[in-house]
């Protein structure tokens, strides 16, 4: 006996919402989906009319389904934004060129014009080259590093005044979760902030209109509305300690599917200590993007590909930033330290 | 994706070989006997003196115990509380160094109809901790669970703390103690015969009942929880005490920090986890085992032979996905196996935490959750998971008018659910309030986020003990009363039409 | 006797990687005494077209959480998931959501 549309009463229900437990109808759902979308827009204010805003585009669920939510509340609601998408090519052989040909789809799909930046323009390097050098420990850290600041590069570029970005629910929340178990406070009090403003030159406003969308409902508005997506996993293995968070978000969820919004809702209402240390934020000496150190990570990682000593930028070795940017050479016991190891 | 700026290093270190030497690491003469962590290795004389100088510390640090004051010690059984009713009774000591100066009293609490214990076995645990607590020679009280049944509303009320006592009177207050130079010893105050209290059988019956109410173990873990809070509160204030002392170590406070993360209680965080909890005004609660580990605990009572006595609690022997709070326990230990860091980093986070917003010391009563009495996170900005949450349910549920094009105008502040809409609004009945009975309250608008989590998991309401009901409707009552007013008192500035 | 009865599998969202890239497969299920049921098409599943690292499909006896389950295009919490009973032609999809985003 099939379960009846707890909101039209008449059809036959396609899905469990894990955020309440009703039960929808496929029209239903697509109507509650894009709505909710809709009243986090508002509720956060998160554009303004008339605003160029660049969707981050990998061509993965999440941001196939944003581009399609966006495009379609921008005409049913008249945000009055002008919208394109905004990809960044990591040179990933068997992946991001795989993934890049969906976006391209996309692009035609939705008829929003498409803007890849690529590592190599700008920063002479491929993930494929930096893996050869640094091996498969640490290059997730170079990837994340480099892309936040290829998404700002590309979106100065185009001259946009924002860019949203696919993150869902389950994302913020395992967010939250990794900031505690890494003892992280000052993330963990920003990470669940659904937008964050410019924080100085070169750093273009971002924000995130699926932060309360679940995962579940993200892959399920995809599927039932035939969308075209690319889900293959990276090629050089994802980090395996944000695997155990993962891991425990979905058992989590499995136990009381409302855990992962009321993991936000915890972070939301997170109060960090008076007198608790707290990085400053500065801008990078070298690039002017914005910096806690003298050396942005992106200018420290990019100086160690350079000088073949990718361990720089691995750990803290703030005390060589002077150095680095006063070009001195590197004693020979430093240089030993910071040389690629054992993989 | 390998989303959410990953710019972490990897800095997280995975678990070495320990390298033991053979000589404590603090002496350098006696063999090693516990090693703490991989660099920290203890000889037992070493050991002792650390483990007992960890407790005064952690007790002269805080200073928030008076001397001459009446601490109540919430035994279970466990080896953390039985290691810190040892510390007291150590710390009391005529000999010892530093002596603690507070008169202890231990309250222990029998759930056993909680994991449907026979009368007969709940009567022999009762005698095995009644054994221990005579020999530690303070004045004990022995609680069956049942008893919260009767307790009085003003539990769930904060009573206003007596006057503030503040860091700086606490030196005057030590100076005093002294000069008063008490004639009787302290630990010679003769020790009230407590019987347990009978239990009727009905009793039992109800609370198993309310406990049964609860369809999910991680809404049945966090009532029992709650209640076992009210009765050892108000076991504090009847029997005098102005503290209450709680066995939480630091392995437990970190599992108990990702639990609350877990289940929404980020507001409440720095009052669940930290040093001491105020938040019942007179009775304050204080965690003195909190930087101990699991494994120093259990060291400790192996070599100096602190008896312990076994209970089962209510997630004994199930799996690991049966409750939040067991998948939770289990992640962390298993994570800990891995990276050592773990439990200590989890558990430094907590210290960097405290309770959200405004003061903690509003007296205004619809301001504290009516279950766990902290202050109320569900007064949110628009943007928030709490109304996003609200918003869902509203797009998700039959419309009464049935016009479909309304788009989510803005939802009704608190819990409203499904009003009026009938059976047919709440789908399979999961997740809403339809089947409340008429005179059951409708506790939502009075519970913070965590406590309507557990409530939604309720099947009824109906069986919750009567000084619950009865203060909630009193306080529903007051809230309509003062809607009422604030209608008067409105100027035609503000439309009155959405308070 | 339940009859054999002939269903179409289809894996989604990254799940295919664990079948060696196939994302659709048309089966069928020997008869046995009782009707099949989801329960034990996992294992059926597990024994015959599961090619390398079950762990990442399924955990206990249920799928690994993360998987979603649509059993004739309905989600399969509707359905009674594990105990749902299979009929001949049902057409079942298994999608990850572990993968890509």
């Amino acid at each position: 006996m099939p379960v009846l549309c707890s909101a039209c009463t008449e059809k036959r229900a396609v899905l469990k919402r894990p955020k309440t437990g009703h039960s929808l109808c496929k029209e239903c759902f697509f109507w509650a989906f894009e709505e909710e979308v809709h009243y986090t827009i508002v509720a956060a204010q998160l554009f303004k009319p008339g605003e160029t805003v660049a969707i981050a585009a990998s061509g993965g669920k999440d941001s196939t389904v944003l581009a399609h939510v966006m495009k379609l509340l921008n005409e049913r609601y008249s945000y009055g934004l002008k919208l394109m998408l905004l990809s960044v090519d990591e040179g990933i052989t068997g992946y991001r060129d795989d993934s890049l040909e969906t976006v391209k789809r996309n692009q035609e799909q939705y008829e929003l014009p498409l803007k890849i930046v690529s590592y190599e323009e700008l920063y002479g390097w491929t993930m494929d080259a930096i893996v050869k050098q640094v091996g498969l420990k640490n290059n997730c850290t170079f990837c994340g590093v480099f892309r936040r600041q290829a998404l700002d590069r590309g979106a100065i570029i185009l001259k946009v005044d924002k860019i949203c970005t696919g993150h869902n629910a389950d994302d913020v929340a395992e967010t939250v979760l990794m900031n505690v178990l890494r003892g992280d406070v000052a993330r963990l009090r920003r990470c669940t902030a659904i937008s964050t403003a410019s924080e100085g030159e070169g750093v273009v406003p971002r924000c995130k209109p699926l932060k309360y969308s679940y995962e579940k409902e993200i892959v399920l508005y995809a599927y039932f509305k035939k969308l075209d997506y690319f889900s293959t996993e990276c090629i050089y293995s994802p980090n395996a300690y944000r695997g155990y968070a993962r891991t425990f978000l979905k058992d989590l969820e499995s136990i009381r599917p409302s855990s992962i919004m009321d993991i936000i809702h915890s972070g939301e209402n997170l109060c960090v200590r008076e007198g608790v240390k707290m990085p400053v934020q500065g801008t990078c000496k070298r690039c002017g993007y914005i910096s806690s150190q003298a050396l942005c990570k992106s200018c420290v990682l990019l100086e160690g590909l350079n000088r073949g000593l990718p361990k720089l930028g691995i750990g803290k070795h703030h005390r060589l930033h002077d150095k680095i940017l006063s070009q001195q050479p590197l004693t020979e016991k430093e240089e030993r330290k910071l040389k690629s190891v054992d993989f | 994706m390998c989303q959410v700026v990953e710019e972490y290093p990897d800095q997280l270190e995975r678990a070495d070989l320990p390298s033991v030497s053979k000589k404590c690491g603090k002496c350098k003469e006696a063999s090693t006997a516990v090693v703490i962590r991989t660099a920290d290795t203890y000889c037992r004389g070493c050991f002792k003196e650390y483990f007992v100088h960890k407790f005064r510390a952690t007790l002269g640090k805080n200073r928030i115990i008076f001397p001459g004051e009446k601490v109540l010690l919430a035994v279970s059984g466990g080896p953390s509380s039985c290691a810190m009713l040892n510390q007291v009774q150590e710390g009391l000591n005529q000999n010892a160094h530093k002596k603690l100066r507070f008169l202890p009293g231990i309250i222990y609490i029998d759930e056993g109809c909680a994991v449907n214990q026979t009368v007969e076995e709940r009567q022999r645990k009762v005698s095995e901790l009644q054994a221990v607590f005579k020999a530690a020679g303070f004045p004990f009280h022995i609680m069956p669970l049942e008893q919260v049944l009767d307790l009085p509303n003003s539990v769930v009320v904060a009573a206003p703390s007596p006057s503030e006592q503040l860091a700086s009177t606490y030196k005057a207050a030590v100076d005093h103690f002294i000069q008063a130079k008490r004639s009787n010893d302290l630990t010679a105050q003769d020790q009230e015969e407590t019987s347990v209290p009978y239990v009727q059988e009905s009793h039992t019956q109800r609370l198993q009942q309310l406990i049964g109410s609860a369809k999910t173990l991680t809404a049945r873990e966090d009532l029992l929880n709650t209640l076992k809070q009210h009765l050892l509160v108000h076991i504090a204030r009847s029997k005098g005490y102005s503290k209450l002392m709680l066995g939480d170590n630091c392995t437990r406070l970190a599992v108990k920090l990702l639990t609350s993360i877990s289940l929404g209680r980020g507001a409440q965080l720095a009052q669940d986890t930290g040093f001491s909890d105020s938040r019942y005004g007179d009775i304050i609660v204080v965690r003195p085992m909190r930087d101990y580990s699991a494994n120093e605990i259990a060291s400790y009572n192996h070599m100096f032979n602190v008896p312990c006595v076994v209970i089962p609690s209510l997630n004994t022997k199930t799996p690991d996905r049966a409750s939040v709070h067991c998948l939770t326990e289990s992640f962390v230990t298993k994570l800990q196996v891995d990276f050592p860091s773990t439990v200590s980093t989890i558990y430094r986070t907590s210290e960097k935490l405290q309770t959200a917003g405004r003061s903690s010391i509003s007296t205004n009563l619809c301001d504290r959750c009516l279950l766990c009495m902290c202050t109320m996170d569900t007064a949110v900005e628009k943007a928030s998971a709490f109304q996003a949450t609200q918003v869902s349910t509203q797009l998700s549920q039959a419309k009464p008018t049935g016009s479909k094009n309304t788009g989510p105008e803005q939802p009704t502040a608190s819990g409203q659910c499904c009003s009026g809409a009938g059976t047919e609004g709440c789908g399979s009945g999961v997740g809403c309030c339809s089947s409340a009975s008429v005179k059951t309250p409708d506790l939502k608008s009075l519970l913070c986020y965590s406590c309507q989590l557990t409530i939604k998991d309720m099947l009824s309401v109906e069986h919750l003990p009567a000084y619950i009901l009865s203060e909630a409707q009193r306080r529903l009552r007051r809230f309509r009363m003062r809607e009422d007013i604030s209608e008067f008192l409105l100027d035609d500035g503000d439309e009155g039409g959405d308070v | 006797m339940a009859a054999p009865i002939a269903i179409h599998l289809e894996f989604g969202g990254g799940a295919e990687l664990l079948f060696e890239g196939l994302k659709e497969h048309r089966v069928t299920l020997p008869s046995q005494l009782e009707p099949w049921d989801m329960k034990q098409l996992l294992v059926w599943i597990q024994r015959n077209l599961l090619k390398e690292r079950p762990e990442l499909f399924v955990q206990g006896d249920s799928v690994r959480p993360g998987i979603l389950v649509l059993i004739n295009d309905a989600d399969w919490e509707l359905m009674g998931e594990l105990e749902y009973q299979l009929q001949d032609q049902d057409n079942i999809v298994f999608i990850s959501t572990l993968h890509g985003g």
